[in-house]
C-alpha cells in the first residue's frame, strides 16, 4: 500500500502538479518534482517518486499530455504539459481548494 | 471513474509490459538527473547516488502504486487467477486431462446430438415462408390419406383459391447417357408450379414456365446444383446443352441454387405432362404440394378445400362420396413419428451422459478440493478473503470448462462430419445437421450449465467450513462431509448409467429378435441391382421381354452364377397395393399386392413351391395366363369362398406396360411359402406373382445368386447388361444382406446409438467410482495401517473395502432399476417382441454394473491390502 506522505495534504499532489505545469509549461518528471520542492521552500518533504503514479493518473484523465524529449543527461524521457481539459480541471480544483480551506479556516478561527 | 479512464485503464492492461518498461526508464532518468544535481552541489558520486535514491523514495512501492493507478485491480486479479488456473491445470496434468476429456466427451456428444435435433425438429424448413407449404391428399376415409388422380388435381387447381401455387410430382429414374457411360439418376416429373411451391429459384437459367407442362411443349429439364457439379463438372455452358435421358433429348433450362434440394434424392426435374388417358384415369398416383396464400389459419383453409370437394362430388364423377381432402404442413410430414421418437430418445440419452460427465467432473473437483484445503487454508490464514478463494476456485473450473468446452466443440464437429453421410439417408432432405451459431449458442448454454453444476458446488464446499481447522486436521485427513456428498454423486452416476445400460440391452435384444425373424427367403450371396428400361429404347412390351430373356441367358453364362431372378420388387421390400382379385360368385374382391417375377426368382431366393407349380419358361406371351399365390393369399381366398385355389380361374386387376389399368383372366397354378414383404412383426400381406413375360414392366430388380459373398461379380453383371444395351445403367447395387440391414435401420440405429452412450456412461461412472474408492482409501491410509499393525490380514482390508464398494453399487442399482421402471413407456414403442421389463436384459445390466463396480473397487482395495503397515503409519497424508 502506498505510504501516505504526512507532509503533503491528502489529494493535493495532483493540484500541485497541474499548477506547476500551468506556470512553467512543459517539464519532465524530475523537473516537476524539483519545482514543487523549490516552490514550497523546504516546508514540504516529498518523495520524488510519488509524482509518477500521480502523473499516469492525470494523463489517463486527459488533463496532461506527454511527449518524448531529451533530458539534460541525454536520455529519452517523457515531457508533460497541460491540456485544455487540464486547465479547466485546475480552475475547478483551485476553487474547490479555496472553498474547503476557507471552510476549515472558519472552524479554526476563534469564535468572534 | 470516467469512461475515458476505463478505456485507458483497459489499454494499460493490454500494454502492461510496455508501460512497465517506460516507467523503468523514467525512474532511471530521474535518478540520473538527481545524481547530477547532487554532484553539482559537490557531493561525491556515492553520496550523490545515495541522496538521489533517498529523495526518490521506495521504488518498488511507487511501481506498485503506479500499476494500481493505471490499471483495474479487480480485472488484474481475475487475470492472475486465470493464469493461476492455467498453471494449476498444467501442474495437475493427469487430473486436468481426465476432467477435460470427460467434459469434451459430454459436451461434444450433446452438441452434436443437438445439431441433429435442431436440424430435424426445431429449425424451420430451408424454404421461404415454410409454414405455407402443405401436402394435399385425398382422404377416402377419415384417418387414411391417399395419392390423388389427375382429374382431382386439375379440379383443385381450377377452383381452389387458397393456394398461391399447387403442383403434383411423380418420382422416376432415368439413364443419363454421357461420354463416361450410362448412369442411373433419380428424378421427378413435376407440374410447372412445383418450384413456386417451394419458393426455390435457379442459380443459372430459370425454373419451369406455366406453358411447359402443357402437351406439345419442348422437353425441358432442371438440374439440382449437386447433379450439375457431379455429372456435368459444373459446366458454365450447361444452358446451351441438351442432355439425354433414356435416349431422349432435353433442353437444360436451369440449375437450382445449392441447398436443400441437393440432399433430396432427386437430381433432375422434368415437366409432368398429362396424357388424355391419364386425365380420365381413376388411378391415384399423384403426390400434391401447395403453397397457401398468406392465410389466417390452416383450419380455415381446410374448410375451404372441403367446400370445394363437396362441390366436386356434385358435379364430377371423380370424387368419393364419403371422402374429403386432407392438408398437412410439409414440416410435420417430413418428420415421421418414428424419427421424432428415435431422435428424442437419443437426445435424452446424450443428456444423461452429459449429466454423468458433469457429476464426474464435480466429483473430481471435490476430490481435488479435499487435497487443496491445506493450500487454501494457508492462503486464508495469510488474509485472503473467502470470496476471493471461491472466486479463484471458480475461475479454475471456468478454465477447465472452457478448455473442455472448446475440445467438445471440436469433437462435435468431427462427430457431425462423420455422422452426416450415414445420417443423411434417414433424415428428411430438408434437415442438414451443421455446427452453426444456433448450435454453438446451445453449446455455450450447456457450458454455463456444466460450469454451474461442476464449479459452484465444489468451490463453495471447498472454501467453506473452518479452513483453519482443516489446516490443523489435514495432515491426518478426515473429511467425512465431502465423502458423503461424493458418494451420493457417484451413486447417481451409477444409477443413471444403469438406466442407459438397461435401455441399450433392451434395444440390442429387440434388434436380435428382429434379425431372427424368418424372412422366407435365402439372402446369403445374392447381389441385387435395379434396371429401368427407357420408353424410347423399349417402346413395346415385346422389346422388354426380349431384353429380359437375353439378359437371363447371358447372366447364367457368368462362371459361378447359379441362378438369376428378375422381379418388380425386391424381397423384403414393401409392395404397393391397389390391385384386387375377383372370385366368380364372390361379392367383394380380395385385395392383393402384385409382383411380377421371372422363372428364376423363386429358385434364386430358395422360396419353396408348396402346391402346384412355380413360374416356368413356358409362361410367356401367347400362352395361357397364369399366376402363383402366397400362403397368405390362399388363406384370404379361402375366407372369400375359394377353398382349393390351384387350377381355378379368377379375374385380376393390373396395369399394362404403359401403366394403364386392365383386367386379366388368370389361372392359379401354384402356391409358394410366403416371403416377408411387411415390416417384421406385421402379418404377411396377400401377394400374387405374375410371370414377367406375360405382363412385362420397364422397371425391374435384378437378383443374382453368386458363389461367394460381396459384390465381386458386379462388373461381370454390368458387362452382361451392356453387351445387350450399352446405354443401360445398373442402379442401387447392393447385396441382399445390405437390403435386409437397411430394413432394420429404424431399429438398429437407436440400438447402436444408445449402446454407445451407455458404454460411455458406464465408463464415466466407473471412473467416478474408482476415484471415490481410491480417494477414501487414501484418506483411511493411516487407519488401515493401524488395523494391519494390530493384526488385520490383507484379506480383511480387501473385503472391507469391497463391502463398502458393494454397498454403494447396490444402492445405485436399486435406484437405477427404479429409473428403468419409470421409462418403460418410452422404451415400449422402440422394442420389438421384447418387454421393457425383460428380466434377461435387466439382470444382465445389473450384473454388468456389479462387475464394473467390483473392478473399480478392487484396484484401490488391492493397493491398500498390499501396503506395508509400517510404511502407511510413517506416510501420513
Amino acid at each position: 500500500m502506498s505510504k501516505a506522505q504526512p507532509d503533503i495534504p491528502h489529494g493535493t499532489l495532483d493540484l500541485l502538479i497541474l499548477k506547476t505545469l500551468e506556470t512553467v509549461g512543459t517539464l519532465h518528471g524530475y523537473a516537476i518534482a524539483r519545482r514543487i520542492e523549490q516552490v514550497s521552500g523546504e516546508g514540504l518533504r516529498l518523495s520524488q517518486g510519488s509524482v509518477y503514479p500521480a502523473l499516469i493518473r492525470l494523463e489517463q484523465e486527459g488533463w496532461i499530455r506527454t511527449e518524448w524529449g531529451m533530458s539534460e543527461t541525454n536520455r529519452k524521457v517523457k515531457f508533460y504539459s497541460l491540456t485544455r481539459a487540464g486547465r479547466r480541471q485546475l480552475t475547478t480544483e483551485v476553487e474547490n481548494w479555496k472553498k474547503s480551506t476557507a471552510l476549515v479556516a472558519r472552524f479554526l478561527e476563534p469564535a468572534t | 471513474m470516467s469512461a475515458r479512464r476505463v478505456f485507458s485503464n483497459l489499454l494499460a492492461l493490454a500494454h502492461k509490459r510496455h508501460l512497465d518498461r517506460e516507467l523503468e526508464n523514467e525512474i532511471l532518468a530521474h535518478l540520473e538527473l538527481a545524481e547530477k544535481d547532487a554532484m553539482d552541489r559537490d557531493l561525491s558520486p556515492e553520496e550523490a547516488r545515495r541522496e538521489a535514491r533517498l529523495r526518490f523514495g521506495g521504488i518498488e512501492q511507487m511501481k506498485e502504486e503506479h500499476r494500481d493507478r493505471r490499471g483495474i485491480p479487480l480485472l488484474e486479479t481475475l487475470f492472475r487467477d486465470f493464469r493461476y488456473g492455467l498453471a494449476s491445470i498444467r501442474r495437475a496434468r493427469a487430473f486436468s486431462i481426465v476432467v477435460i476429456a470427460v467434459l469434451a466427451l459430454g459436451i461434444g456428444g450433446t452438441v452434436a446430438m443437438f445439431s441433429v435435433v435442431d436440424a430435424v425438429l426445431l429449425k424451420p424448413l430451408p424454404f421461404p415462408e415454410p409454414d405455407r407449404i402443405v401436402c394435399v391428399w385425398e382422404a377416402p376415409r377419415p384417418g387414411v390419406v391417399n395419392a390423388t388422380t389427375v382429374a382431382q388435381f386439375l379440379a383443385w387447381k381450377r377452383s381452389a383459391t387458397v393456394f398461391d401455387a399447387l403442383a403434383a410430382e411423380e418420382s422416376i429414374s432415368a439413364a443419363l447417357n454421357e461420354k463416361s457411360g450410362p448412369t442411373r439418376l433419380s428424378g421427378k416429373l413435376v407440374t410447372a408450379e412445383y418450384f413456386k411451391v417451394f419458393g426455390t429459384d435457379a442459380a443459372l437459367g430459370r425454373t419451369f414456365m406455366s406453358t411447359e407442362d402443357q402437351p406439345g411443349a419442348a422437353p425441358a429439364i432442371v438440374l439440382s446444383h449437386a447433379a450439375w457439379k457431379t455429372y456435368f463438372g459444373g459446366d458454365p455452358d450447361i444452358l446451351r446443352r441438351r442432355v439425354f435421358l433414356d435416349g431422349e433429348g432435353y433442353q437444360v433450362i436451369g440449375v437450382l441454387r445449392p441447398g436443400a434440394f441437393d440432399r433430396d434424392e432427386s437430381q433432375f426435374w422434368t415437366p409432368l405432362v398429362f396424357t388424355p388417358a391419364q386425365k380420365s384415369s381413376d388411378t391415384h398416383w399423384l403426390t400434391v404440394y401447395g403453397r397457401l396464400r398468406a392465410s389466417v389459419s390452416l383450419a380455415e383453409d381446410r374448410q375451404r378445400m372441403q367446400a370445394i370437394y363437396a362441390a366436386l362430388v356434385q358435379t364430377e364423377p371423380i370424387a368419393d362420396q364419403g371422402g374429403s381432402i386432407a392438408m398437412e404442413p410439409l414440416a410435420r410430414l417430413l418428420v415421421g413419428a418414428d424419427l421424432q421418437r428415435s431422435i428424442s430418445v437419443a437426445f435424452g440419452a446424450v443428456l444423461l451422459v452429459l449429466l454423468i460427465a458433469c457429476a464426474n467432473v464435480a466429483n473430481l473437483l471435490f476430490a481435488q478440493g479435499g487435497t487443496r484445503r491445506t493450500e487454501l487454508a494457508v492462503r486464508a490464514a495469510l488474509g485472503a478473503g473467502r470470496a476471493r478463494l471461491v472466486a479463484q476456485l471458480l475461475v479454475e473450473s471456468l478454465v477447465l470448462c472452457l478448455v473442455g468446452g472448446a475440445a467438445g466443440v471440436v469433437f462435435a464437429d468431427i462427430l457431425i462430419r462423420l455422422a452426416n453421410p450415414v445420417l443423411s439417408r434417414s433424415l428428411p432432405f430438408t434437415a442438414e445437421p451443421v455446427l452453426d451459431f444456433r448450435v454453438l449458442a446451445f453449446g455455450l448454454a450447456v457450458l454455463l450449465g456444466v460450469l454451474l453444476l461442476t464449479g459452484v458446488l465444489p468451490a463453495l464446499r471447498t472454501a467453506s467450513g473452518n479452513l483453519v481447522d482443516s489446516l490443523k486436521q489435514s495432515a491426518r485427513g478426515s473429511s467425512g462431509g465431502p465423502v458423503r456428498v461424493r458418494r451420493s454423486i457417484v451413486i447417481g452416476e451409477l444409477a443413471v448409467s444403469l438406466v442407459l445400460v438397461c435401455g441399450a440391452l433392451l434395444l440390442m435384444r429387440s434388434l436380435v429378435r428382429l434379425q431372427q425373424v424368418e424372412t422366407g427367403v435365402r439372402i446369403e450371396n445374392v447381389v441385387t441391382a435395379s434396371l429401368d428400361l427407357g420408353a424410347n429404347a423399349y417402346p413395346t412390351p415385346q422389346k422388354a421381354t426380349l431384353f429380359y430373356q437375353d439378359l437371363r441367358e447371358r447372366l447364367q453364362t457368368i462362371p459361378g452364377v447359379r441362378s438369376a431372378g428378375l422381379s418388380t420388387y425386391l424381397p423384403l421390400e414393401w409392395i404397393s397395393n391397389g390391385e384386387a382379385i375377383q372370385i366368380a360368385g364372390a361379392e367383394k374382391p380380395v385385395r392383393v399386392r402384385f409382383k411380377r417375377v421371372n422363372p428364376g426368382y423363386f429358385r434364386t431366393l430358395d422360396i419353396p413351391v408348396l402346391a402346384g407349380r412355380g413360374i416356368t419358361d413356358r409362361d410367356r406371351e401367347g400362352t395361357a395366363r397364369v399366376v402363383v399365390i402366397n400362403q397368405a393369399l390362399a388363406l384370404r381366398l379361402a375366407e372369400a369362398g375359394l377353398k382349393n385355389p390351384i387350377g381355378k380361374m379368377v379375374r385380376l386387376s393390373s396395369t399394362d406396360y404403359e401403366n394403364n389399368p386392365r383386367m386379366l383372366e388368370v389361372e392359379i397354378v401354384g402356391m409358394i411359402r410366403s416371403e416377408r414383404t411387411a415390416s417384421p412383426g406385421q402379418p404377411d400381406p396377400a401377394v400374387v406373382y405374375v410371370p414377367l413375360a406375360q405382363s412385362p414392366n420397364p422397371h425391374v430388380k435384378l437378383l443374382v445368386r453368386t458363389p461367394e459373398r460381396g459384390l465381386a461379380l458386379v462388373p461381370m453383371i454390368r458387362k452382361a447388361v451392356n453387351e445387350i444395351d450399352p446405354n443401360l445403367p445398373l442402379g442401387n447395387i447392393a447385396t441382399m444382406q445390405q437390403v435386409l440391414d437397411d430394413t432394420l435401420l429404424p431399429a438398429s440405429r437407436p440400438a447402436w446409438i444408445i449402446g454407445a452412450f451407455a458404454f460411455i456412461a458406464v465408463l464415466l461412472a466407473a471412473i467416478g467410482l474408482y476415484g471415490l474408492i481410491s480417494h477414501s482409501v487414501t484418506q483411511q491410509w493411516h487407519e488401515i495401517g493401524i488395523r494391519m499393525a494390530l493384526g488385520a490380514r490383507p484379506n480383511d482390508v480387501l473385503s472391507q473395502i469391497l463391502r463398502d464398494t458393494l454397498a454403494t453399487v447396490s444402492v445405485a442399482i436399486l435406484l437405477g432399476l427404479l429409473g428403468a421402471l419409470a421409462l418403460t413407456r418410452v422404451m415400449k414403442s422402440l422394442l420389438f417382441e421384447v418387454s421393457p421389463l425383460d428380466p434377461f436384459a435387466l439382470a444382465a445390466a445389473c450384473i454388468v454394473m456389479l462387475l464394473i463396480g467390483l473392478l473399480a473397487g478392487f484396484l484401490p482395495a488391492n493397493r491398500a491390502a498390499r501396503a506395508d503397515p509400517a510404511a502407511t503409519l510413517r506416510d501420513v497424508g
